[in-house]
């Protein structure tokens, strides 16, 4: 349904094999992904950037009930979010973690939704259906949860690297 | 449910469960026969109706939570790049800075 291009993925995926080896100790492997990282990582984070978009604007979609205002309300408050997650000069990354955050929020409301709709429909529910839709909310639940983890992380370590420079009066983080 | 022929008359009967065990109980022949046998077949269908758009629903809710799986795992694996490039390692779950021989 929503697939990163094939080459994205190629390319994340040895991104992570360099990954596992610097973890292992390997220096070449930590220059060679600093390499790449600087080279390729802003190319490939715009596409999942815009995965994530599309992917947000499909839930926003079917969270509206065919309604355009509630699907652009619900849009915006998850675009307002993203941002604000993000913070102010984000780098390219953040701006990826805060949109997977802001849209896995929308999954999460989402969920709750159908599943109280449904409970409470005068037809009410099979135990077994309450009981599959709580496991999928919880595992979106957990996700959501992982998402903040991972952009928090992100931004704390990133945090001392970074340098706030006075560009025409206007404060700017620049990444060292 | 069922009907059954006994000798010249068709029967119909209910069957339920009891403590694990189909349990059949025979409801009778006639018009008041097959009334019951026509309610039994409205309540059928509706529950099967029920049980099917339950279905829909799931899968619905399933493919939407896994449409994003493979984008949110591809942003980890970066997140994780890039912090081990900076010079990060994961300690118990914990990120911390590698020491520098």
């Amino acid at each position: 349904m929503l697939e990163l291009p094939e080459d994205t993925r190629e390319r994340i995926y040895e991104l992570q094999e360099l990954s596992d080896k610097a973890q292992d100790d390997d220096e070449g492997a930590r220059q060679e992904l600093r390499r790449r990282l600087a080279q390729e990582v802003p190319e490939v984070v715009a596409r999942c950037s815009d995965s994530a978009r599309s992917y947000r604007r499909l839930l926003a979609k079917r969270s509206s009930g065919g309604s355009p205002l509630r699907e652009e309300a619900i849009s915006e408050r998850a675009r307002r979010m993203a941002l604000e997650l993000a913070g102010e000069n984000p780098t390219p990354l953040e701006v990826l973690l805060s949109e997977r955050v802001a849209s896995l929020w929308v999954l999460v409301e989402l969920q709750e939704a159908l599943l109280a709709a449904w409970y409470y429909k005068a037809e009410g529910a099979s135990p077994a259906f309450v009981l599959q839709m709580a496991r999928l909310q919880e595992s979106s639940n957990r996700r959501y949860l992982g998402a903040i983890k991972t952009l928090a992380q992100v931004q704390k370590l990133q945090g001392p690297s970074r340098v706030q420079v006075n560009i025409a009066g206007n404060q700017v983080n620049v990444i060292r | 449910m069922a009907w059954e022929r006994r000798g010249s008359n068709l029967y119909y009967y209910q069957s339920d469960r009891v403590d694990g065990r189909v349990r059949k109980k025979c409801v009778g022949t006639g018009e008041v026969a097959q009334a019951i046998a026509h309610a039994d077949e409205t309540i059928r269908r509706s529950r099967a109706a029920r049980s099917e758009r339950a279905r829909v629903k799931l899968e619905e809710a399933r493919t939407l939570a896994s449409a994003g799986e493979e984008l949110w795992e591809a942003a980890e694996i970066l997140a994780v790049a890039q912090l081990v490039a900076a010079g990060y390692h994961r300690h118990k779950g914990e990120w911390r800075m590698r020491r520098r021989a």
